[in-house]
């Protein structure tokens, strides 16, 4: 498991998800990378049933169980600022086990789904993130192979990023700062995603509000168009 | 395909010698029909018979004339050169399917492929003379008379001795620890693990090193037995660069009378990779070149190039 950042693209102006994808898919293929198959991320939450809290008196935490085709045969298991439990694929079965005291949030799964191209010794993700039907976001995810020290590498992974992504590289990942000479693993690459998964649910709510608000506001002009 | 003819041919004299036997063909037929014919019909069987003769002469007469311009511009013509290369196999050019066998213009591509492989390896041996590789202490064309008898002591070593060069060579640089083990015979082989950036295996011969296998840190050196795996390449192309700028190494820093000094040049050398990921090239300033981050190190200086920025 090499180094791996990953970040969010930003859809570009006047284009859907998809066509910002095909442009990005472009733009690696023209760079000499060979695609490799498909990838798939996904995540779901749960929150501390209510139950148990009231013993305790703690806000409710929410765990963030997530899955990622590169390990096919791991389950990740994470708080926010936790630790990460990284279990075999049963993990999935002891959650149903464990209803009582870990409920499933509604309508919580997000995915991001796509291809994987190689180059060099860079293998790169770029995939849609998906909450139900419909499309969100982008995920671009960078890994490289042979170096497994975060701090090493980074200037190395940042060229590479300018290269295809121009303008809108990211800066450094948190998980880089905290480790510093420690080596990389898979939990830091799920950290990452579920950082991800929650900003783009953010926007998400965000969008949601605003065009809430923007209802609400035109009917308050409606009311006002009748004179008493 | 046409093939050349050579000079020798005069071309002019060969259409007309071709038109030559075209007239003679002709009289010769003229010959038979005129036999063929018999006498024709005039008042006295004499004329009819002188007729017949003159005619008969006069056919007989153009073909001698005809022969003998043939034979004439026959020898004009000229003999095909003698300096073909492929002497009686040439003759395979006459063969008029050339679609389902051509076997002519393969057979000339072949000699003329083999004829510059030639040229080409004399060169290369000429080059490659100049830069000797031989790393033992016999003088190249010493007389078997004067050349000593016995092997030179410094492939014959005391594996204790090789044992102690290398611990102290472990203990001179902090960041690089080296593990010596003989799972075959009395050759060593050395595990150095540098920092958390690579594994490399070196195959020794005594105190020279004979190979390298430069791996990941997080890569297997170990086979299923759990012996060290000198075979399989690394997985990641970086790896595979410095494997091929080791063994450059090994053989550029040669000193066959004190091959310690060797090891420890060599383990100077392979240090500077441990930032192999972090320094970008002396000599454009990046970090990626297809791909690749900078995997030379000047065997002087021990500056980081990138294999194609390397003077």
């Amino acid at each position: 498991m090499g180094v791996t950042c990953v970040s969010q693209m930003p859809v570009a102006e006047g284009k859907s998800v998809q066509q910002t994808v095909e442009l990005l898919t472009r733009k690696l293929e023209m760079l000499g990378a060979e695609k490799q198959g498909t990838f798939c991320v996904d995540c779901e939450t749960y929150h501390t049933a209510a139950s148990t809290l009231g013993s305790q008196g703690q806000a409710g935490k929410l765990m963030y169980v997530m899955h990622n085709s590169e390990y096919p045969l791991s389950c990740f298991a994470l708080f926010e600022n936790g630790p990460c439990l990284v279990a075999d694929t049963n993990f999935d079965v002891l959650m149903v086990k464990l209803k009582g005291f870990f409920q499933s949030a509604k309508a919580s799964k997000i995915e991001t789904r796509g291809t994987r191209y190689q180059y060099c010794d860079f293998l790169v993700k770029v995939g849609t993130v998906t909450m139900g039907p419909s499309a969100r976001g982008i995920s671009v995810e960078v890994e490289y192979g042979p170096c497994v020290v975060a701090s090493d590498c980074w200037s190395l992974l940042l060229e590479f990023l300018q290269s295809f992504l121009g303008s809108h590289t990211p800066g450094a990942p948190a998980v880089f700062g905290s480790r510093h000479d420690a080596v990389y693993s898979p939990a830091d690459t799920m950290v990452q995603y579920m950082e991800l998964f929650n900003k783009i649910r953010k926007q998400q709510q965000i969008l949601w509000m605003g065009r809430d608000l923007e209802r609400t506001s035109s009917l308050s002009c409606n009311f006002s168009q009748y004179p008493t | 395909m046409a093939d050349v003819l050579s000079v020798g041919v005069n071309l002019e004299a060969f259409a007309q010698a071709i038109s030559a036997i075209q007239a003679l063909r002709s009289s010769v037929s003229r010959v038979f029909d005129c036999l063929k014919d018999g006498m024709r019909n005039k008042e006295t069987l004499e004329g009819r018979e002188k007729a017949f003769i003159a005619h008969f002469q006069d056919n007989l007469h153009s073909v001698n004339r005809d022969l003998n311009e043939l034979e004439r511009l026959s020898n004009l013509v000229g003999k095909p050169s003698e300096n073909h290369p492929l002497h009686n196999s040439g003759l395979l050019s006459l063969d008029p399917v050339q679609d389902k066998t051509p076997l002519y213009s393969q057979l000339l591509q072949a000699y003329k492929w083999s004829n510059k492989l030639q040229y080409h390896a004399g060169l290369a041996s000429g080059l490659l003379n100049q830069q000797s590789l031989k790393r033992s202490a016999n003088q190249m064309g010493v007389s078997a008379k004067r050349r000593p008898k016995a092997q030179p002591t410094t492939l014959v070593l005391p594996p204790q001795y090789v044992d102690d060069v290398i611990s102290r060579i472990d203990r001179m640089f902090p960041e690089m620890t080296i593990h010596l083990s003989r799972p075959n015979g009395t050759s060593a082989m050395l595990l150095v693990t540098l920092g958390k950036v690579l594994k490399v295996i070196v195959v020794m011969r005594s105190l020279f090193i004979d190979r390298t296998i430069v791996k990941g840190y997080n890569e297997n050196v170990y086979t299923e037995d759990g012996k060290l795996d000198i075979w399989s390449k690394s997985n990641y192309q970086v790896f595979q660069k410095v494997t091929d700028h080791a063994t450059t190494a090994l053989l550029h820093y040669q000193l066959p009378q004190m091959p310690d000094v060797v090891v420890r040049s060599f383990m100077t050398w392979l240090r500077s990779y441990i930032k192999l990921f972090q320094a970008p090239c002396q000599r454009c300033g990046k970090f990626l070149q297809d791909g690749l981050p900078p995997t030379w190190r000047d065997f002087r200086t021990l500056e980081a190039f990138h294999d194609t920025c390397r003077q």
